[in-house]
């Protein structure tokens, strides 16, 4: 957020004039040292909001209910435990009229398997490359968990310090608050368009970049944490969180049967509706239930029952029982990934992580720029930074068309993903004769072919249904956009904001 | 209700935005009633929707929702004009520039970076271990300060030209804030 500074900051101001450059320097190094993984990590966060549309778009043959059949659960988990890895822990999402889709996932820290269930119990296997590439990409870069975690959280904490710096640098925020020009210079003009698009959304991506960079860091926290108070013993910080094993009994004992665990809980837990079941040692006699149900006006489910094997109800929570730290754990990544209110709060989600990426990208636009004005233009960095910002939305589609061809082959996705990266970035050093400096139109329309294309492929290897459509319509959506020619004149200089 | 809770939050947004956009448009005089108007509006709807849909989940849509609202009302009144390179000069942003050393660069990633880390750090084990309240309260608000003080850290660091100063500020508080919390636990 960089323009607007002027020499007579305004009465009121903390910071004088000097100190407000001297934040303003240090805004760009920062931007510029990690601009590029911000935007990486902005651009796939906001494709992650709509990781579960994006799942069910690339497998619609999968089943979608919102209930199921008298004892169709049972089959349905039954079918699981036989299929799933050994000892594996089932977590059962339940259907519901929001989220029509019941999925069941077993899972061991080596390996896990999931399906989606239909109305009768009838398992089939997820296989949602693209969505699960899409994540992992967000989440840890696809590197090791905690390595990748680390990158991220630490994008997270720069992007957090960026919005800080921002703010401090922008003495007339309340002032500018409306200005957006376009045309004329390309340096205002994509700084405008910063300012404005980071300072109105400012209370969302300070959210964002908050709860990521808490997410990211989280396994560095709780290790060193461990190490100064517990020798190094992480397990007894988690274990300030979730509930100590039951005791252990390996003796072979079938599960209850579970819809009258899921009515019991509903009569313990008033108003709130079964959300999750999480069974653990399926099978034994130390079998624990966990039943979370959720109520309308909470982030997430605050009503817990749990149960032992002979169906008994062990421990049974509610919101008033639960700590403020307990709660906020459980909202973190909720607020993070905007998957606590449905298809509205995922399209809020989606438009301003769009947003967060246009104010990446200009930022370092900006820098460009001002270095082209002052005649010291950096035409290799330009053609880098376009190669970059329109490299990953092109290997992002490329990832999907190869993703919706070959859905058995997810492993490869991250290469053609890492080969499309590298490409797109050396082809932009390489070509002398591109002009990135003026916008970048012809990468523009070939981001808008691969969009296409992948909305062509679509149509061609699986079956539309509903959900495919509204994905693909959005991809048309994005192709229009992408194509769209430079806005003429929509109101002239001196008639706006009155 | 959650789509109905982020209409009003994009309908309040669109009317506290083109209050507050009527109240700065005149740069010559302050339009304090429109002003208060315009906070009073967007205050007022995330406090409807927070009592309509849940404190946090309402505030958080209506956040989210008054973001987008006041942004269509930027850009439904952005102005566009013809380029007029001589003017940039003149609003341009100027950060502070100059000659800066190899050294001097290294030093301040350092601090910025481990060090601000460390003792972002320190202080939330500190705010952990010492504050009242619940373990796990203060494990995950020491948890969510650490990035915050991380971030602020960060932009000190990178702005301030004193770099002993910083590197002080900086070991002190990582050496201060890991000792008290040895010393106090997890109680």
């Amino acid at each position: 957020m960089n323009n607007g500074v002027k020499q007579d900051a305004p009465r009121g101001w903390p910071l004088s004039p000097a100190t407000v450059r001297a934040v303003l320097s240090g805004h760009g190094i920062l931007g510029l040292a990690f601009a590029a993984i911000i935007y990486l990590v902005c651009l796939t966060g906001t494709l992650a909001v709509f990781a579960h549309d994006i799942a069910r778009w690339e497998q619609p043959d999968a089943p979608s209910i919102t209930a199921f059949a008298p004892g169709a659960l049972d089959r349905a988990v039954r079918s699981a435990q036989v299929n799933g890895p050994a000892h594996a822990t089932l977590y059962v999402a339940l259907p519901s009229m929001e989220e029509a889709e019941a999925s069941i996932t077993a899972y061991t820290p080596a390996l896990h398997r999931e399906w989606a269930a239909d109305r009768n119990g009838t398992l089939t296997e997820r296989r949602t490359p693209i969505a699960d590439f899409l994540i992992d990409l967000h989440v840890a870069l696809h590197l090791p968990r905690a390595w990748g975690g680390f990158i991220v959280g630490l994008t997270g904490v720069a992007l957090l310090s960026s919005l800080i710096s921002g703010i401090l640098a922008h003495p007339r925020i309340f002032k500018d608050a409306f200005h957006l020009r376009r045309g004329g210079a390309r340096r205002l003009q994509e700084a405008d368009m910063h300012n404005r698009l980071g300072i109105w959304a400012l209370p969302f991506h300070v959210a964002i970049a908050l709860t990521g960079a808490l997410l990211g860091l989280s396994t560095l926290i709780v290790g060193v944490l461990a190490m100064l108070l517990y020798r190094g013993d992480t397990a007894k910080v988690y274990g300030l969180f979730t509930e100590a094993p039951p005791a252990i009994n390996a003796v072979a004992a079938p599960l209850p049967p579970l819809e009258p665990l899921l009515a019991e809980a509903r009569r313990r837990s008033g108003r709130a509706m079964p959300h999750q079941l999480i069974i653990e040692r399926a099978g034994r006699a130390d079998a624990r239930i966990t039943v979370s149900s959720e109520r309308e006006r909470l982030l997430v489910p605050q009503d817990t029952a749990i149960f032992d094997v002979q169906g008994r109800v062990v421990k049974d929570q509610h919101p008033a029982d639960l700590v403020l730290g307990t709660k906020m754990l459980g909202g973190i990544g909720q607020l993070h990934f905007g998957w606590f209110g449905g298809l509205p709060v995922r399209l809020l989600y989606g438009l301003l992580g769009l947003a967060l990426c246009i104010v990446t990208s200009s930022g370092v636009t900006i820098w460009l720029a001002r270095r082209r004005d002052r005649g010291r233009a950096v035409p290799l960095w330009e053609r880098l930074w376009a190669g970059i910002t329109w490299g990953q939305p092109l290997a992002l589609a490329l990832v999907g068309i190869f993703g919706l061809f070959a859905p058995a082959q997810g492993s490869l996705l991250v290469w053609v993903w890492l080969g499309t990266t590298a490409g797109s970035i050396i082809i932009a050093g390489a070509a002398r004769g591109f002009d990135a400096s003026n916008g970048a139109v012809r990468v523009r329309h070939l981001v808008a072919a691969s969009t296409l294309a992948l909305a062509l492929v679509y149509l061609v290897t699986r079956q539309i249904g509903l959900s495919g459509m509204a994905v693909e319509l959005a991809l048309l959506v994005g192709v229009g956009l992408l194509l769209r020619h430079p806005p003429t004149k929509h109101r002239r200089e001196g008639q706006a904001a009155r | 209700m959650t789509a109905l809770a982020a209409l009003v939050a994009v309908i309040g947004g669109l009317a506290g935005a083109a209050l507050l956009r009527r109240a700065w448009a005149d740069r010559q005089r302050e339009r304090a009633g429109l002003m208060a108007g315009g906070w009073a509006v967007l205050a007022g709807t995330v406090l409807l929707d927070a009592v309509w849909a849940g404190w946090v989940k309402g505030s958080a849509l209506a956040v989210a929702g008054i973001g987008l609202a006041a942004l269509i009302v930027v850009i439904q009144g952005r102005t566009v004009r013809a380029a007029r390179a001589g003017r940039s000069a003149s609003l341009a942003p100027e950060p502070l520039e100059g000659p800066s050393k190899a050294w001097r660069g290294w030093l301040k990633a350092l601090l910025a970076g481990p060090l601000g880390m460390t003792a972002a750090m320190g202080i939330a084990f500190c705010y952990a271990t010492w504050a009242p309240g619940d373990p796990r309260t203060r494990i995950i608000v020491g948890g969510l300060l650490m990035p915050v003080v991380w971030a602020l850290a960060m932009t000190w660091t990178l702005a301030d030209q004193r770099l002993l100063r910083s590197l002080a500020v900086l070991l002190g508080t990582t050496v201060a804030g890991f000792t008290l919390a040895a010393i106090r636990g997890l109680v």
